[in-house]
């Protein structure tokens, strides 16, 4: 397992794909410089909230399919598949050290979303105490809701060549997000929901309505999502003929 | 005559690649979803939208609209050039007895084309939708007009950057990171100046005249979209 994770690294580590783990923290930056916190609450969550809404609504999962089609590139130019897998590694091996590096990529982004905002923070002087449980539960819970999202776009992106086809399976899921995640009443069932739900949690438990995040509901179905989608594409990839 | 030739061997390279069913999922998409919020609080939108219930579905329909048409474009730009990438035959295009001029105009001409269709999709849709919903026979026709092609000429710049981008770069990661970025753009983009073409797909400026955003669309997008055909017959190909 360490060594397809190894290989993966130096097949990836010169290529752009390094660097869009630092778009979306950096377009979150901007607008986290320009907009101003309506006070009230604790600062860093205001910002968390602020950077939050941009980076989990849309560009995390949407940056989930780019990082799994990415990871598959290399191996769908130039009849890499046959290549890899004459090796003597095991092609479930193979897939789920995939799948590890799309998950090691978001966290890099993450990572460096958490330190942005840290750095917003005291560009902007705050001095409210920084809340280090809420920031960690909304930045550990946005990545793992991304599980699910991940585990089907490696099965998506190990199936079709093109690189665009998986990102649009991706788009049409994802899009829909807009306007679902809004709805009180569906969000909780609506996986590609989760990284922003969970990111915007500590504003959700503190907002005057009453409406709470069913915790239960959202941690079974990210489960269940998640084992269905990566069985389906590990099944698939096992069975594929390359 | 020799560009329509070209148009056809395009449409021949992405047929059975799915281009059809993700147009009618951007199309007709964007009216179901409008569609299911109807379904789940139809009381209160009615309520909500009394004076004026056509042109409130409509102004919905446009904001769901604008991401879709964004990501279509960035896709659809990745796919058309996508073909010559995976299998490493721009040589092989290009060496046929075609001037390079057309084959990048043929791409940007389906490109369009292609959204044309989504656009046109979303507009028939919009008034099935209307009608189910017994909103009344009184359709806005110029507003639907207007919420359906504006946005798709005001996004022509964008258009014109992604298939540059998707055209010049091998690796797709990027012109899909950026097509990526400019929907997240748009869809906040209300803020923005009026000057920054992100902003222009919504319709929104200050003069509060949708066609002034689609008319600098149309000039700024043919103008990248020149620029990106020049450094396509300059350009090295591998």
């Amino acid at each position: 397992m360490w060594s397809v994770l190894s290989s993966e690294w130096i097949k990836w580590r010169k290529s752009p794909i390094v660097w869009l783990i630092f778009v979306s923290p950096a377009l979150c930056t901007l607008i986290g410089l320009i907009e101003s916190e309506d006070g009230g609450s604790n600062q860093w969550i205001q910002l968390l909230q602020m950077m939050g809404v941009m980076h989990a609504l849309l560009l995390l999962p949407l940056l989930t399919g780019v990082f799994a089609a990415a990871v598959c590139r290399l191996e769908h130019a130039g009849g890499g598949w046959k290549q890899l897998l004459a090796l003597p590694v095991s092609r479930s091996a193979v897939f789920i050290g995939k799948f590890i590096s799309v998950m090691l990529l978001l966290l890099a982004t993450q990572v460096v979303f958490l330190a942005d905002l840290l750095l917003v923070g005291t560009i902007k002087g705050y001095t409210d105490p920084i809340q280090w449980s809420g920031l960690l539960f909304s930045m550990i819970g946005s990545w793992l809701a991304c599980m699910p999202l991940a585990a089907l776009q490696m099965g998506v992106s190990v199936g079709w060549a093109s690189f665009a086809a998986p990102l649009a399976i991706n788009a049409i899921f994802t899009l829909p997000n807009i306007m679902i995640a809004n709805s009180e009443r569906f969000a909780p069932y609506y996986p590609w929901d989760y990284p922003v739900l969970l990111m915007l949690s500590q504003q959700i438990a503190d907002s005057a309505d009453d409406f709470q995040l069913p915790m239960k509901t959202l941690y079974t179905v990210m489960s269940v999502s998640f084992i269905l989608f990566f069985m389906g594409g590990h099944t698939y990839f096992r069975r594929k003929s390359i | 005559m020799m560009l329509l030739q070209l148009l056809a061997v395009e449409r021949l390279k992405i047929r059975r690649k799915g281009i059809w069913p993700l147009i009618a999922a951007g199309g007709f998409g964007v009216v179901l979803l409008e569609a299911a919020n109807y379904a789940v609080r139809y009381d209160y939108l009615i309520q909500q939208s009394a004076d004026d219930p056509w042109g409130s579905m409509l102004h919905d329909i446009h904001f769901m609209a604008v991401p879709s048409l964004m990501m279509g474009l960035t896709i659809i730009a990745s796919m058309l050039a996508g073909v010559e990438h995976a299998t490493n035959s721009w040589k092989q295009t290009l060496a046929l007895p075609l001037s390079r001029l057309s084959v990048y105009a043929a791409k940007f001409l389906l490109l369009i084309g292609l959204m044309l269709a989504a656009c046109t999709m979303l507009a028939v849709g919009s008034i099935v939708l209307g009608l189910c919903l017994s909103l009344g026979t009184d359709i806005p026709y110029a507003e639907l007009l207007r919420i359906s092609y504006l946005p798709m000429l005001a996004a022509l710049p964008i258009g014109a950057v992604q298939l540059w981008l998707s055209v010049s770069l091998a690796n797709q990661a990027i012109p899909l990171t950026v097509g990526i970025l400019g929907t997240v753009v748009s869809m906040f983009g209300a803020t923005l100046q009026d000057y920054i073409p992100y902003k222009w797909p919504m319709l929104i400026n200050h003069w509060n005249e949708p066609l002034i955003s689609a008319a600098l669309g149309l000039a700024v997008g043919l103008v990248i979209y020149l620029a990106g055909s020049v450094h396509f017959v300059r350009k090295d190909v591998k």
